[in-house]
């Protein structure tokens, strides 16, 4: 029998696996705030513990739990891969990786409880490494490549090889190996964590949908056939070759803070040619977050030749300014759409609109408080005071989006409840 | 590739005058949002008919897949076709948020549809039909009006 639902609904993956991964990123936004509270001015110095703690937090809690939820979403339509059970292959990788962030944090804490790196590294690593391998499978078996599903080949292969370092370091930490690369394998872990997983991944989702979205002239052929390769190879090399020249890391900075530098520009460029003139909140997060790649990359150029601690802090926030508002922009679009797609394609007659589930005044909102957020911090470096603001701001920024999740998923049950259904079953 | 050039060059004519049917409907001058949504709802009608007449038919007969890709993307249009049927009655009763809200939704439903279409069956189409196929098929669309 034809069910013309289940033939629509089959590409996108349950809207529950989307949400769980939203909430669960938001959660632990609150909770990096909560951390900005308690350790404040000393999460400038990148090689204090509580640094750390905090980078891990951001970049594993919040960055990867809304990439994965973005990912689930996106991979059907972007690449045309269907996952078989998504909804089974996404709670074994979120609840592990919960409690493998949990560990992990605890461990970087209490250096000398040696188990807690190895249970992090189980969970962490078995978790992670898992999905890397399936979602690669369904990737390496595409037939029509575009640049976008090319450049999330790259970017989870560099996940996976940032995963293997910390699994090496980790596995230092907990007296396993003996670690005489240690530092060497440190910078390689988050180099690729950063620029090949965070970056990349938003370059290559913003190949398709800066042009879809907004309505914007395509990126030039060149950018969208090599960039993606470019940054791996850049990454791989320098990794390599570090490892009997480490000062090889100067010159790859350099090409890499010029190869996202222009990307940011190109990119911000498109945003001027937008055939759509409409201008919602997401157009700034997405202006907001490329500016601050740019200010990131600018920053990351001058510590190379400058050692002025303030201009390494900046580029730090910098750069999680640029990761955080570029998911916020994706989130403001996946959340109200999916709601509607999900409840209009099971037949409601009038399921709620994208307006209804998140006004654009509530993303304006949210835009203003993200972007006092980040400003707060760059002031932070200079006038400590203002870390607690930072904090604050941090957990109310994460808080709204909590917020928006669980009203989506209160206004989508509500619908399931009580509204009215075209009878599908009377049409065959 | 000439079915893909051919389709795709219609998908950017739909997002321009989509585009331009927007932003009336956002300055409130009505008029102008009327006739510019009656273009781009004939352009997207029109194409719509083309793909459902002559190239998915033509598809189905070479491949003997008829309940796969182009039921799904046969599915999509009906829902684009709801959504151009309740724009409609927003800009008729000039409610600007809900004619906004409406178009977010049938521009986002329109583009990851488009993206399929171009990604996955037009290159197919281009790949498994015969020379001779591609260009009748592609003749008739060249043809065809609402
Ligand atoms: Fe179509
Ligand atoms: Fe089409």
């Amino acid at each position: 029998m034809l069910n013309q639902n289940g033939l629509s609904l089959d590409q996108a993956p349950p809207i529950f696996v989307v949400f769980r991964f939203f909430f669960v990123g938001a959660l632990f936004g609150i909770l990096s705030g909560l951390f900005v509270l308690f350790f404040q001015e000393t999460i400038f110095n990148a090689h204090s513990t509580e640094a750390i703690i905090l980078t891990h937090t951001l970049t594993l809690g919040v960055m990867l739990s809304f990439m994965f939820g973005a990912l689930f979403q996106m991979l059907p339509v972007i690449a045309g891969i269907k996952l078989t059970s998504p909804d089974l292959k996404a709670n074994l990788l979120l609840y592990p990786f919960i409690v493998g962030i949990i560990a992990l944090l605890f461990a970087f804490k209490l250096t000398t409880v040696s188990w807690l790196f190895l249970l992090a590294s189980v969970l962490l690593g078995g978790s992670l490494l898992g999905i890397i391998v399936i979602l690669l499978k369904n990737l390496f078996s595409l037939e029509n490549h575009t640049s976008t599903s090319k450049g999330t080949t790259y970017t989870l292969l560099s996940l996976g090889i940032a995963v293997l370092f910390a699994l090496y370091l980790t596995g230092t930490l907990a007296g396993v190996t003996e670690g005489s690369a240690y530092s060497h394998i440190k910078e390689a872990h988050y180099s690729f964590g950063l620029y090949g997983w965070i970056a990349l991944l938003i370059i290559s989702i913003s190949f398709q949908v800066i042009e879809m979205f907004y309505v914007t002239p395509p990126f030039p052929k060149l950018f969208l056939n090599y960039m993606p390769a470019t940054l791996f190879i850049l990454l791989l090399l320098a990794s390599l070759v570090g490892i009997f020249y480490p000062s090889i890391w100067l010159l790859a900075d350099i090409l890499l803070a010029l190869l996202l530098g222009s990307y940011a520009v190109l990119t911000l460029k498109r945003f001027t040619q937008r055939k759509r003139p409409l201008t919602d909140a997401t157009v700034w997060f997405w202006r907001l977050g490329l500016s601050s790649l740019l200010l990131s990359m600018l920053s990351l150029l001058l510590t190379l030749f400058i050692d002025y601690d303030p201009i390494k802090a900046l580029s730090y926030i910098a750069f999680s300014s640029f990761g955080l508002s570029i998911v916020f922009a994706m989130f403001y679009k996946i959340v109200p759409f999916l709601t509607w797609f999900h409840l209009n394609s099971q037949g409601y007659i009038s399921p709620p609109m994208m307006h209804q589930i998140i006004h654009p005044k509530m993303m304006m909102k949210h835009l203003y408080i993200h972007t006092a957020t980040i400003v707060t911090f760059i002031f932070a470096i200079f006038i400590p005071q203002l870390i607690f603001l930072a904090g604050l701001l941090t957990i109310l920024s994460f808080g709204w989006a909590g917020y928006q999740v669980v009203n989506a998923h209160l206004l989508y049950r509500k619908t399931q409840k009580t509204g009215k259904k075209f009878n599908m079953g009377s049409m065959y | 590739m000439i079915i893909s050039n051919y389709m795709k060059n219609e998908h950017r004519e739909c997002d321009t005058l989509f585009a331009s049917a927007e932003e009336a409907i956002a300055l409130g001058e009505w008029d102008v949002a009327e006739e510019r949504f009656l273009a781009f709802s004939n352009e997207a009608l029109t194409h719509f008919k083309k793909e459902e007449e002559e190239l998915f038919p033509a598809f189905e007969a070479q491949t003997g897949m008829t309940e796969g890709p182009t039921q799904v993307m046969r599915y999509e249009h009906e829902q684009v076709r709801g959504l151009l049927g309740n724009m409609a009655e927003s800009l008729e009763a000039k409610d600007k948020d809900a004619c906004l809200s409406l178009a977010e939704s049938m521009m986002i439903l329109l583009q990851q549809h488009n993206m399929k279409e171009e990604q996955m069956l037009y290159a197919m189409c281009d790949r498994v039909l015969p020379a001779e196929l591609k260009e009748k098929t592609l003749e008739t669309m060249k043809n065809m009006s609402l």
